[in-house]
């Protein structure tokens, strides 16, 4: 039952977490391969995309199928303004986030009033037309190649990616701390009965439109700061296959857990780049997986499996 | 004048396409509330295997085309039985898993065919040339007259036939029609392989004109979520209505500043509709 969670899986949760985060900030002193620290840097931004998604799809129970109007909104303000005014990443990397709040703010407002599939096409639509007007304006977004050029954040790997860490230990412990609180539960009861929370009441519209905003400024910010990462912004950050990673990485991890999609974005990542040899297979088991996973286990791997550990205790106690 | 007769014939092709397309698309929609995301991607399974039947293995072309429209109908009733009806209970599984499907079979499509185009040699070779003044090929004509045909006849199936008065019974009220004895199953496997034997068709018409792509369904599930959308769903004649709008002012734009634009247009239909009337132009009042 949602909203009905045991207590001590909330701890051992916490304690996985810290033992999570103490790996990650250990990786650049053990592994010395270069392409392995750059695929969790990529790692660590999917785990900041995935979670603001799942704050306000898996929360509000409404699926964002255009995610990637936050992340390339956020890309492409921090790589134009760095570019053409060169200005320094960690101011770009909130504008950005601002920028891609305000995205939240504009597409938010219209599709507060959508519900299932209308609110899908709208978003999926809107998402379409920043996408469409990077080609139009090609002499400034620099069209189908992008960007070249763009500031670094750090000049040092090890540097990088302790940023990209910092991001995403902030990040989406804010997130997991704001869905956690009393905000969370009310998105929640907003997902299980929106007429029921309204009579309880909750203004449903306004939680709805602050978790748009909040989703847009952490998207943002990680595609910000993705854009640096990668000296490069390219229509790709706005394309239609990203927005349907994010779904592919949430529903693997478990859709409205935080920590699940979390999850499902490092496996996936790290799936992506074992799947290398068979590029052309690779969307074909991901798309296979995700229609399986529909089917006989929706609920996610990450909450799937907790659940399973949890019952082996209660038994182990019990007996 | 020339131009204006250039955008009337160009018009009426693409927006009887449409047509074809957010018709099966809306009446899986209005009977069996299923967003069908995967259904442009039948459309593009209907191309490919018109290529393979006919360009390829060299059948003639009514076998090809009845070959492909049957087992892409066949693949339609798989994929509701196996994938589709499992997730019915949430509306965005079915989203996930339709649009899943959809990439799947893009996928499919490359690893099979390899990412280049595939052209399709036309079923009439020649060009016409319309009132004296346009010129347009004849496969492009072919299309049309084809999609006129097939809406007419689908019209004829709905509102003239036990099974169209059944279909018409379980989209008003599912429950309703059970109790009058309609085996509402068998229903949904009809609307499913008649909506996906209509993309197959479309597919393979165009397909000498636009050629069998693995992106190719893509481009087009945005036209028709523009066209269902301002058709209202669940309305076959506000769906004929709306394909004719977008498919006339993609063309006109076309014509008039470039074919970038009639992108976006439908785009900002989609968004200017769903914001200021969500029922669309011909739907029925819903609650969104």
């Amino acid at each position: 039952m949602p909203g009905q969670e045991n207590r001590s899986i909330f701890t051992s949760e916490r304690i996985g977490l810290l033992i999570a985060l103490a790996i990650l900030s250990a990786v650049p002193l053990f592994i010395k391969d270069r392409a392995i620290v750059e695929l969790i840097i990529l790692a660590n931004i999917y785990a900041v995309y995935v979670a603001s998604w799942d704050i306000l799809c898996g929360y509000t129970g409404q699926v964002n199928f255009g995610h990637a109007l936050f992340v390339g909104g956020g890309a492409y303000a921090a790589a134009l303004l760095n570019f053409y005014f060169k200005t320094p990443p960690w101011v770009t990397i909130f504008i950005g986030g601002g920028i891609a709040a305000i995205f939240g703010l504009i597409i938010g407002t219209p599709c507060l009033r959508l519900r299932g599939p209308y609110f899908a096409l709208a978003t999926f639509a809107a998402a379409a037309v920043p996408y469409g007007l990077t080609d139009v304006y090609w002499e400034i977004t620099g069209g189908l190649d992008g960007l070249y050029g763009i500031s670094p954040i750090w000049p040092t790997l090890a540097g990088r990616y302790y940023f990209s860490l910092l991001l995403t230990a902030l990040c989406c412990g804010l997130i997991y701390a704001g869905g956690r609180s009393n905000k969370g539960l009310i998105l929640k009861s907003i997902r299980e009965d929106e007429i029921g929370a309204m009579a309880s009441g909750i203004n449903t519209t306004r939680y709805k439109l602050v978790t748009f905003i909040v989703s847009g400024f952490f998207a943002g910010v990680a595609g910000a700061f993705y854009s640096h990462n990668q000296l490069h912004v390219g229509p790709e950050t706005l394309s239609i296959n990203l927005s349907i990673l994010v779904i592919i990485m949430s529903v693997v991890g478990g859709i409205g857990t935080i920590t699940g999609p979390i999850c499902g974005a490092y496996l996936l990542t790290i799936f992506n780049e074992m799947l290398r040899e068979w590029e052309e297979l690779r969307l074909l088991i991901y798309t296979a997986t995700v229609v399986l996973m529909l089917i006989f286990v929706p609920k996610g791997i990450v909450p799937a499996l907790s659940e399973g550990i949890s019952q082996l205790f209660k038994k182990r106690k019990g007996g | 004048m020339n131009i204006f007769l250039e955008i009337l014939v160009y018009g009426a092709v693409q927006s009887a396409v449409y047509a074809l397309l957010a018709m099966g698309f809306c009446l899986i929609f209005g009977v069996a509330n299923i967003v069908n995301l995967a259904h442009t991607a039948l459309y593009m399974i209907g191309a490919y295997l018109v290529y393979t039947f006919f360009s390829l293995l060299r059948l003639n072309l009514a076998m090809a085309i009845l070959l492909s429209t049957v087992s892409v109908g066949i693949v339609a009733m798989g994929l509701y039985r196996f994938c589709i009806r499992p997730v019915m209970y949430s509306e965005w599984s079915v989203l996930m898993v339709t649009i899943s499907l959809a990439l799947f079979f893009q996928q499919l499509m490359i690893f099979f065919y390899g990412p280049p185009d595939r052209n399709v040699q036309g079923f009439i070779q020649e060009k016409l040339t319309l009132f004296g003044v346009v010129e347009i090929d004849a496969q492009r004509l072919l299309t049309l007259g084809i999609s006129v045909i097939l809406l007419i006849l689908l019209w004829l199936y709905i509102y003239r036939t036990r099974m169209g008065k059944a279909i018409l019974a379980v989209a008003q009220d599912r429950e309703a029609a059970l109790f009058m004895g309609i085996n509402s199953e068998r229903v949904y496997l009809t609307v499913i392989a008649i909506s996906a034997m209509l993309a197959a068709i479309g597919g393979a018409f165009i397909a000498p004109t636009l050629g069998a792509r693995p992106e190719m369904w893509s481009p087009p599930l945005g036209r028709i979520f523009a066209v269902v959308v301002l058709g209202g769903m669940g309305s076959l004649e506000g769906t004929i209505l709306a394909a004719l709008l977008i498919g006339y002012t993609e063309v006109i734009i076309s014509f008039a500043i470039s074919s970038y634009f009639g992108e976006l247009v439908a785009v900002l239909i989609i968004l200017l509709m769903l914001t200021f009337r969500p029922s669309g132009l011909l739907g029925k009042r819903i609650e969104v």
